[in-house]
């Protein structure tokens, strides 16, 4: 057969792979590499410095406090964010998974956030959670319960961030998993209710590890964008008070855009690439094991 | 029978609550687009309306800050590059569904890999390149990198719309003497149109929101796109005009919230295509 000889097949994937391959080798892959050489080197364009320094920048990182406390920072943003996720994503789908009327609507309404522009959405917070004007502390105050802060309390600004993170990403994790909900056997169920098992049982013992695979798939998924986070955090508090919300994509921004040190920023954001590399790894895994469950 | 029905009723009252959480901020910042920069500090805002003080907002935003021309950038660069990122991922995804080839799956995860990389460490190089092509603030400058990052996932996304159709398909149509790229065109396209459709949201969707790289490579006002407008009313220096900003948000979150009308069963379907199969 014709399109089983093999110069037939080669050929045919040149032409065509090699347009996208080249446009990523181009556009994603050297940048990668450059910024890699880049953090090699002290430059900066306003001191018209550039010299080659091997591994300072490495080095100066790691004496560098904002660069640990950066690191923390988005560590707590990423554990506390998808940990708030998974729990309020998975209730949400098991909350629609009733069907009560109207519940498409809200569910409509919940996909919302996720399209909307986070710098926008920073914004929007930073509005309703003002401590003098915003509606968030009134209700409150109406309620009889105290009034935080909010961004500009040292204790709780990092807190809002992963509540405006939680409140724009929460619907992810409830897509997938309600998604997941509905391609579910309904017979598993009615086995599982005709074996006397309560509610809780049933979810504890059946629903909950048949969704795992699914949940597992958005955590991660999630964690790598929470880890980059920077358009909420410039909208919402600017990386302050002091640097109590400043990320490491803030950070490596800050110090390349503003400041124009591009050598260090370089070795920031490629210590995000590395872990960033790893995590997608551990995705990856994931994406090989439903590939083979599929089969 | 009387616990259910409490049960049932205590489900409704969640229900409208969680929409609440969901739409009210939208509410509040519509309404506080229509007050005077003075009248922010009344809360909860009165619900009076005076039509010059809202006319007044929106000119201010839509034409003496620009906006409407970000508008128009924004379109211009999302369509361009959605329009480019289809013409080169389409072949591309097509050729990892259907023809075998050594580490298939390494590289189609490698592929995929590109998409989680941080926005940030490729920013300075892209900057630099743009600048050695002569593109830097320009929206050519700005397409060029949108159509790198675009790529990974619309190639994901349509090898998982395109492994769907049966291959049976491109057999019989190669046994009739189309070539593989005619199969492509001809056969194929119209059947994997769903999928074009789920991956340019998919796409449209972070060049419309995109943000970082932007602000490195464009300088000029009248070339900022939305993000990069909204960003500008952030600075440390000057507080921030709120009954503005609040106009600021409507006027970027209506375009969000029409598109998000139409094309919501298809976000759902890429969100899942990636998750559930």
């Amino acid at each position: 057969m014709r399109t089983a000889h093999p110069l037939h097949t080669r050929r045919d994937i040149l032409l065509l792979i090699s347009p996208a391959a080249a446009y990523l080798v181009l556009f994603s892959v050297f940048p990668l590499v450059y910024s890699l050489g880049i953090s090699f080197f002290d430059w900066s364009p306003t001191t018209s410095s550039f010299t080659f320094v091997g591994l300072d920048n490495y080095a100066m990182l790691a004496r560098d406090a904002v660069f640990w406390q950066a690191a923390v920072n988005t560590g707590i943003l990423v554990v506390a964010s998808i940990a708030i996720q998974v729990v309020l994503g998975t209730a949400l789908a098991l909350f629609f998974d009733l069907h009560l009327r109207g519940s498409w609507f809200v569910r409509g309404v919940l996909i919302l956030p996720m399209l909307l522009t986070p710098v926008v959405v920073g914004l929007m917070w930073r509005a309703l959670l003002n401590p003098d004007w915003g509606m968030v502390n009134w209700l409150l105050g109406e309620l009889g319960l105290p009034k935080p802060l909010w961004t500009a309390d040292p204790k709780l600004a990092l807190v809002t961030l992963v509540l405006v993170d939680s409140w724009q990403w929460t619907p992810f994790i409830m897509v997938i998993v309600f998604a997941r909900l509905q391609a579910l056997p309904r017979d598993v169920f009615e086995a599982s209710a005709v074996d006397g098992a309560g509610r809780i049982a049933t979810l504890r013992q059946v629903t909950l590890p048949l969704l795992a695979p699914a949940i597992a798939f958005a955590a991660v998924f999630r964690s790598i964008d929470a880890f980059r986070s920077f358009d909420v955090v410039f909208g919402l508090t600017y990386g302050g008070p002091g640097r109590l919300t400043t990320t490491l994509s803030f950070y490596a921004w800050e110090t390349g855009f503003s400041f124009t040190r591009y050598g260090y920023a370089s070795a920031i954001s490629y210590v995000m690439v590395i872990v960033a590399t790893v995590a997608f790894m551990v995705l990856a895994a994931r994406l090989a094991l439903r590939r083979a469950d599929a089969r | 029978m009387i616990t259910r029905r409490i049960e049932r009723a205590f489900a409704y009252l969640l229900l409208v609550l969680i929409g609440i959480i969901g739409f009210a901020p939208f509410v509040v910042i519509l309404l506080l687009s229509t007050k005077a920069r003075i009248e922010i500090l009344q809360v909860p805002p009165t619900l009076d309306f005076d039509i010059d003080q809202i006319v007044s907002n929106y000119r201010n935003v839509l034409i003496d800050r620009g906006f409407l021309g970000y508008t128009l950038n924004s379109i211009v660069v999302t369509t361009l590059t959605v329009i480019v990122a289809l013409l080169v991922a389409t072949p591309a995804a097509y050729a990892f569904s259907r023809i075998p080839f050594r580490r298939r799956d390494g590289w189609a995860n490698t592929v995929l890999s590109l998409r989680f990389m941080p926005a940030v460490a490729v920013a300075i190089p892209i900057l630099l390149m743009m600048r050695f092509l002569d593109l830097d603030d320009t929206l050519p400058g700005l397409v060029i990198p949108y159509v790198a990052f675009s790529l990974p996932l619309v190639i994901w996304i349509l090898i998982g719309f395109f492994d769907e159709i049966p291959r049976e398909l491109d057999d019989a149509a190669m046994v009739d003497g189309c070539s593989r790229f005619r199969v492509l065109t001809s056969v194929m396209l119209p059947l994997v149109r769903p999928g074009l459709i789920v991956s340019s949201i998919f796409a449209a969707i972070f060049i419309w929101n995109e943000f970082l790289v932007g602000m490195y490579i464009v300088n000029s006002q009248s070339l900022k796109t939305i993000p990069l407008g909204a960003a500008g009313l952030i600075s440390a220096q000057r507080p921030i005009d709120w009954n503005v900003a609040a106009t600021v948000g409507v006027v970027t979150i209506i375009p969000i919230f029409v598109f998000s009308l139409f094309v919501q069963r298809y976000i759902v379907r890429g969100i899942t295509a990636g998750a559930v199969k």
